[in-house]
């Protein structure tokens, strides 16, 4: 992108990382809409949005670009953490996962990208997981839809690159957001980081506004903010 | 470009910036504000390089153990403590591996490997004083696939990842981060090695390795020098022992 990017779309850019991504694109200038269940975002433009439906979400989109133009960059944080085992999880607990994950991602991608390659110009960031790089025997249907997340990242980057958009992942180790704290055991798993405590939200929009603002030729690619949990 | 916090002030130590990627990644550094040392094997390059973004050239070979210590020790005296390290320094010779001569084994294995493990364990004791320290070593998209004709560089890129992710492990509590930087193919000086093994010119080199690429170009030195200064920035202590793979999108690990 030779063009400096104007305008952003965040989903699930209410509370936590979503949040912090809003915050950080704006202070670089940047006009930001917001796509999440529930409002109380700084944000430019704001709809109430569940990512589970796919036409709702491509309704926002244009919505969005009505009130802040074209845009150039999306963030898709949306989604939420649930334990289970395998044994316990059911059809309707893994389908709602993937629904979110996998379908709320997919639908924005879809909803931004013909834009984006008629355009010529966009980099899009989705938000995965440490855990779908190794796993997380508490919450196997979680760290499944992350890592389909970055094997879909995979996928659509070499798709769109010779329309000069960008498609990569930020893969974030233990955050301190809504999320993890209501993980009884965060405080105990973040010591053993070699990082030593976990990570702030603003450390991972940083690495979410690198990926997308700074003109590289990264694509296709995990970067993994994870206090050295995964490496 | 987006503005980054952290760098502005503070002392960097680039080796091998003579030319290339470190060329590239010193104009980026000196735009954010750090404090530049230019450092090459060959003091002219050094010198251009430094007069050119205002920094100061240190020419020393890094392969020398006491070299970089004496190097260092007149840095800390004239400068102050080193907090910012880009180990970029390379030695690339391409041959089939069977008509490899066990010299040009070792003098991959002692520039690039123990060149880049002697920046670093001279630079982490101020790193750790002063409770703050950034350190990026470049890899090689081949140091992680590995490459035909490349083996002797793609063995020390390897050596470079484990080096840096110890280091990063060992020192990460310390506010020390320690990443990697593995670039595809890029438009430096050092693609004439490429051509020659190929029987190219530079020219149809790019063609080929941009032709290659999803993205459609080859990669710029500035495309890597943006990808360091994130890492050497405040936010990047969240990142510990990772590799950013600035390659067009060739490989996706």
């Amino acid at each position: 992108m030779s063009v400096t990017p104007a305008t952003a779309i965040v989903t699930g850019g209410a509370s936590g990382i979503g949040a912090a991504c809003v915050r950080a694109l704006r202070e670089q200038g940047l006009q930001v809409g917001v796509i999440d269940l529930v409002d109380g975002t700084e944000a430019d433009a704001f709809v109430q949005v569940d990512v589970r439906d796919a036409a709702a979400v491509a309704a926002a989109v244009a919505e969005i670009e009505g009130l802040i133009g074209p845009i150039d960059c999306l963030v898709t944080t949306a989604g939420y953490y649930r334990e289970g085992s395998i044994a316990d999880l059911t059809v309707a607990d893994w389908q709602d996962m993937l629904a979110v994950h996998v379908g709320g991602t997919t639908a924005a991608f879809r909803a931004v990208l013909p834009g984006m390659t008629q355009r010529g110009r966009g980099a899009i960031c989705a938000i995965g997981s440490e855990l779908g790089l190794c796993g997380d025997p508490f919450a196997p249907h979680y760290a499944a839809a992350k890592g389909a997340i970055h094997a879909l990242v995979k996928s659509v980057a070499p798709e769109v690159a010779s329309a000069n958009v960008r498609v990569n992942v930020v893969a974030p180790g233990p955050t301190d957001t809504p999320l993890l704290r209501d993980d009884p055991n965060f405080e105990s798993y973040a010591s053993t980081l070699p990082l030593g405590r976990i990570i702030q939200p603003d450390e991972i929009a940083a690495a979410v506004c690198f990926v997308l603002l700074e003109d590289t030729t990264l694509t296709g690619q995990v970067v993994s903010p994870n206090g050295g949990a995964v490496m | 470009m987006s503005s980054l916090r952290g760098i502005e002030g503070r002392l960097v130590l680039i080796s091998g910036a003579g030319q290339g990627i470190g060329r590239a990644t010193a104009e980026r550094l000196a735009s954010e504000g750090a404090r530049v040392l230019v450092n090459d094997i060959n003091p002219d390059t050094a010198q251009a390089v430094a007069a050119q973004v205002g920094g100061h050239a240190v020419p020393f070979d890094v392969s020398d153990t006491a070299a970089v210590d004496a190097a260092l020790t007149g840095i800390e005296v004239e400068h102050g403590v080193v907090t910012l390290l880009v180990a970029n320094h390379a030695y690339m010779t391409m041959a089939p591996f069977v008509d490899h001569s066990e010299f040009d084994f070792e003098r991959h294995l002692t520039v690039n490997l123990i060149g880049t493990a002697l920046l670093m364990q001279r630079c982490l004791p101020g790193m750790i004083e002063s409770g703050y320290g950034r350190i990026v070593a470049m890899t090689s998209e081949w140091g992680v696939i590995g490459w035909p004709n490349a083996t002797a560089y793609a063995a020390s890129k390897g050596g470079i990842i484990a080096l840096t992710k110890s280091v990063a492990r060992a020192h990460a509590a310390h506010g020390i981060a320690a990443n990697l930087v593995a670039p595809g193919t890029t438009d430096t000086p050092q693609l004439d090695v490429d051509a020659i093994d190929a029987g190219l010119t530079h020219e149809e080199m790019v063609a080929v390795y941009a032709a290659e690429s999803p993205l459609g170009r080859i990669n710029r030195p500035a495309d890597m020098a943006a990808t360091i200064a994130f890492l050497l920035s405040e936010p990047a202590v969240a990142l510990v022992g990772q590799i950013i793979s600035p390659n067009g999108g060739t490989t996706r690990l």
